[in-house]
């Protein structure tokens, strides 16, 4: 019999039977064989690997000082000499979800094969799904029994070197990169298939997945134009002349507020764009064609609208993950509020 | 919110689209001079601020291109 192949396991402080949340800040600590549900994890892959040790950290920690905490989580990982690591599952649980995700990928930099699992939403999916192997989780502990199945599969094939093949036939949440795949039919015949299928009212699953729409709950009308303040947002990337605040050009992880509370109009000497996702030559002659402050002094020295708010917000719209785009939306929301602004302009390049 | 690419714009959540003029001039034309240029982009703004005070139900596009609020096009 060929020997088993070794599984070192990642748990948080919660799993390992250490505590909660007031036992959230322990250190990393590493102990022999199988803890908590590694022992379901042993029971369902069986005898062809062993969980030959844990290693354990507080999700407070790791997640506070990740690079420490990973350093000695890697080292640990590397005494116990595995075949592959597998991290959680961490079902709902974000910091968890996190760490495990983090787990996975220092796993990977040290060129050992890992696979975790958590639910799709979990933050640490989000973040680190397209560089970890993630088995789709419930969102509680109940569900460890199916995750504990789909992580010992993969994990055995991971562990016998076999490539992965598609997420959608393997079992794992999408990393969003294309394969090279035989699917045994010719395209022509499969999309015939599908199409048959559609026109008889059938279920076909499509090869494209297209994510659906993010749904957003309308905001209620204004009653009175000409009492209500109005601001503007652009995501074209302007900058004042020189871009002394060093935005970036793409992939923006901040976003920038300047007052117009002293401008009649956005001048060519005072504004340029800098965006690294269209011909930026023509804003930087008339900027206002992605931030309408011109049109906006007309409008409200005619007293259409009440008042032009003092603070624009920009940032360039090219390269940026929807997460991080949400992530300051809502920022710029929030100030937006707080600031009294009834309605927006958003021009988007 | 105000853009060229409004079949785009109409599946990232925004609930009021206008169509703009082109993705390097979205709130006007310089190739129409200036006089009919800034005409073009006070269109497009009075149309964007107008549909701040319309009820819509769900992503609706807004051209100013056209006379009228349209029937709204839902994105799919």
């Amino acid at each position: 019999m060929t020997t088993p192949i070794r599984i070192a396991h990642y748990l948080n402080q919660f799993f390992a039977g250490i505590g909660g949340e007031e036992r959230a800040d322990v250190g990393v600590s590493v102990r022999e064989g199988p803890v908590g549900p590694g022992r379901a994890l042993q029971a369902a892959l069986g005898d062809p690997a062993r969980v030959v040790g844990t290693v354990i950290c507080g999700d407070n920690l790791i997640n506070e000082s990740p690079e420490a905490a990973l350093a000695a989580i890697v080292a640990h990982l590397r005494e116990l000499a595995p075949d592959v690591v597998v991290a959680g599952p961490a079902f709902g649980s974000g910091r968890y979800g996190l760490a495990c995700g983090m787990v996975c990928r220092a796993s990977r930099e040290a060129e050992l094969p890992a696979v975790t699992a958590m639910h799709p939403e979990n933050p640490g999916a989000l973040a680190h799904r397209r560089e970890a192997v993630i088995v789709p989780a419930g969102e509680s502990s109940t569900s460890m029994q199916p995750a504990l199945v789909g992580v010992a599969r993969l994990a055995l094939k991971l562990g016998r070197g076999e490539p992965l093949g598609p997420a959608e036939i393997e079992g794992y949440i999408s990393q969003g990169v294309r394969l090279v795949w035989d699917r045994g039919r010719p395209g022509y015949q499969r999309a015939l298939d599908m199409l048959l299928a559609k026109l008889h009212g059938r279920p076909f699953v499509s090869e494209v997945p297209c994510r659906a729409p993010e749904r957003v709950t309308p905001a209620l009308p204004i009653a009175d134009l000409s009492r209500a303040r109005i601001a503007m947002v652009t995501t074209g990337g302007l900058v004042r002349k020189g871009n002394p605040d060093k935005q970036v050009a793409a992939n923006a992880t901040r976003y920038h507020r300047h007052s117009v509370k002293d401008l009649e109009a956005l001048t060519p000497e005072g504004w340029e764009a800098y965006h690294a996702g269209y011909f930026n030559h023509i804003v930087n002659r008339n900027p206002n064609y992605i931030l309408p402050l011109s049109f906006l002094r007309d409008l409200e020295g005619k007293g259409q609208i009440g008042r032009v708010h003092e603070s624009m917000y920009a940032l360039p719209g090219v390269s940026t993950p929807v997460a991080m785009a949400r992530q300051l939306g809502r920022a710029i929301a929030e100030d937006l509020k707080a600031g009294g602004v009834e309605g927006v302009l958003l021009v988007a390049t | 919110m105000i853009s060229a690419i409004y079949t785009f714009a109409m599946t990232t959540g925004a609930n009021r689209v206008i169509r703009g003029a082109r993705i390097e001039h979205v709130c006007g034309d310089p190739s129409l001079g200036p006089e009919k240029d800034y005409a073009y982009g006070m269109r497009i703004v009075r149309k964007a601020l107008e549909t701040l005070t319309v009820a819509v139900s769900g992503p609706t596009l807004f051209d100013p291109q056209a006379g009228d609020i349209q029937e709204p096009s839902h994105a799919s």
